[in-house]
């Protein structure tokens, strides 16, 4: 005999499952699709690492609240077939809340590519974080595709305390000393937030360079935020900070990395 | 004789004086002690009445609806056939995949305008309700107010408080017994909040369906 009790949470479960239902706009509660799609999707990648000369990677800005705009940014991506990856720069969201999260992926998710997102300083609002990490995994992350490391970092020291170190520099030294295991010669450093603006910790800004400078041959950096295309040498030391647009102004930055130069695009869609 | 005369007498006199002062004092305790306590027992009496308008007339569970896994709360029915009524809930999240549960806070407003009572049966059915409610979630990582941290309006709205819109539907059974309540009304509504809103208005991605999400409740009235 089943009591009132399991009678009621029988129900509540069999009505969770139908899921017409939310319980907050801020809840974590996630279904499997969208569980810890970086990592998945950096295998995907890695899977198709054939080691060849060319790396082909398109990097769009923020997506925030235009989707229609982001949904014509994929159909523009899957016409073409010499893009590799994709990185989303972060800002995925514009409230933090988990719908926008959930349809965002249900947009990129249709690209033929794999794609990957850097955590934007809009991610973090409300339970944001939470929402993100559970979707996406940790805030740093790093991979090694032909030869060439890319990391993503969170930048966003502003929607901190200080508490939590942004940006790690303790993932930079673990980065560093992994290089044995998983051998690369030039470096791509990928955040949201560039240094200098105000949701960056500044204090830390030339450390960060330093850091990032130690990496074997650091060829460029790319940042999102700004909603503008920018081509900043932030520190006059040659190592260029390529800012992306927003995505409601339809265009992209596409990468072409060689074996010993790289050469970007703006490409409008 | 004269004796025995003066014996009653004696007697008599002292028993009826006994029995004057007596029922002398019961007037005089009933002059000081009685008649003020009627005026202060009114007083008291309208004190607790006034109180009493207070006591909530129904409870109410509510499952999803944005404000919780689970929210109970009481509230009041009022308007010329109770077609106003006020919520206040408490709701639980659960912290699902997230890291920590969450208490929310609700102050809900609801109008039913029609009550249609199914012929010769103690159903009623109330076809369209229509639900405004603020809802404030708890945790350290919802603000109301933009921290200082931030630069004036770096963001717009705040974290914590969402404004709901919801329209629904209505059952009630009515019945007399001795129980305590003698109403219990089955509800439904779907609803949605100014973000989402905000962002269906500014897309054509977003559906209309996609804003709108379902919730349950049960209302048990006692007055």
């Amino acid at each position: 005999m089943m009591g009132k009790v399991e009678i009621l949470f029988f129900l509540c479960a069999l009505l969770s499952a139908c899921d017409p239902f939310e319980y907050h706009p801020y809840d974590v509660r996630l279904k499997g699709k969208y569980k810890d799609i970086n990592r998945k999707n950096i295998e995907r990648i890695l899977a198709n690492d054939t080691g060849k000369d060319t790396v082909r990677f398109a990097f769009a800005g923020d997506t925030q609240r235009w989707y229609d705009e982001t949904a014509d940014f994929v159909k523009a991506v899957n016409c073409r077939n010499d893009i590799e990856f994709v990185i989303q720069g972060g800002d995925l969201s514009d409230f933090g809340m988990k719908k926008e999260f959930c349809m965002m992926h249900d947009i990129l998710s249709k690209l033929k590519v794999p794609y990957v997102t850097i955590v934007g300083n809009h991610d973090h609002l409300g339970s944001g974080e939470e929402i993100y990490r559970a979707m996406y995994g940790d805030l740093n992350f790093a991979f090694v595709y032909g030869g060439i490391k890319f990391l993503g970092m969170n930048t966003n020291a502003l929607e901190y305390d200080y508490s939590t170190p942004v940006p790690d520099f303790s993932f930079l030294e673990k980065e560093l000393r992994d290089s044995i295991t998983a051998p690369y010669d030039r470096t791509v450093a990928m955040m949201h937030t560039p240094p200098g603006d105000l949701i960056f910790n500044n204090n830390v800004k030339y450390v960060f360079q330093e850091y990032l400078k130690r990496f074997k041959h650091l060829m460029f950096c790319v940042h999102a935020h700004t909603h503008r295309l920018m081509q900043t040498d932030f520190y006059g030391d040659g190592i260029i900070y390529f800012g992306a647009d927003a995505m409601v102004h339809r265009n992209y930055l596409l990468f072409t990395i060689t074996k010993d130069s790289y050469q970007y695009e703006v490409v409008y869609f | 004789m004269k004796w025995s005369i003066f014996k009653w007498l004696f007697c008599y006199g002292v028993a009826g004086i006994s029995l004057i002062s007596s029922s002398l004092k019961v007037c005089a305790e009933k002059r000081h002690l009685v008649l003020p306590n009627v005026k202060h027992e009114n007083k008291l009496e309208r004190y607790k009445r006034s109180w009493a308008r207070l006591i909530p007339q129904y409870e109410k569970m509510q499952f999803a609806g944005s404000m919780g896994l689970i929210s109970l709360g009481v509230g009041w029915d009022y308007g010329r056939r109770e077609q106003w009524e006020t919520d206040i809930f408490l709701g639980f999240l659960p912290r699902f995949d997230g890291d920590k549960a969450h208490l929310t806070m609700t102050l809900k407003e609801n109008y039913i305008p029609w009550g249609l009572n199914i012929r010769q049966s103690r159903w009623m059915v109330e076809p369209f309700s229509v639900s405004m409610y603020i809802n404030k979630i708890l945790g350290d990582e919802f603000w109301g107010r933009l921290p200082d941290k931030y630069p004036e309006k770096y963001y717009s709205f705040a974290t914590n408080l969402r404004i709901n819109l919801a329209f629904g539907q209505r059952i009630s059974l009515k019945w007399n017994s001795s129980s305590l309540s003698n109403q219990v009304t089955f509800f439904y509504e779907f609803g949605t909040n100014d973000l989402y809103l905000i962002s269906y208005l500014t897309n054509k991605y977003w559906k209309f369906s996609d804003i709108f999400n379902l919730s349950l409740g049960l209302k048990v009235k006692f007055i």
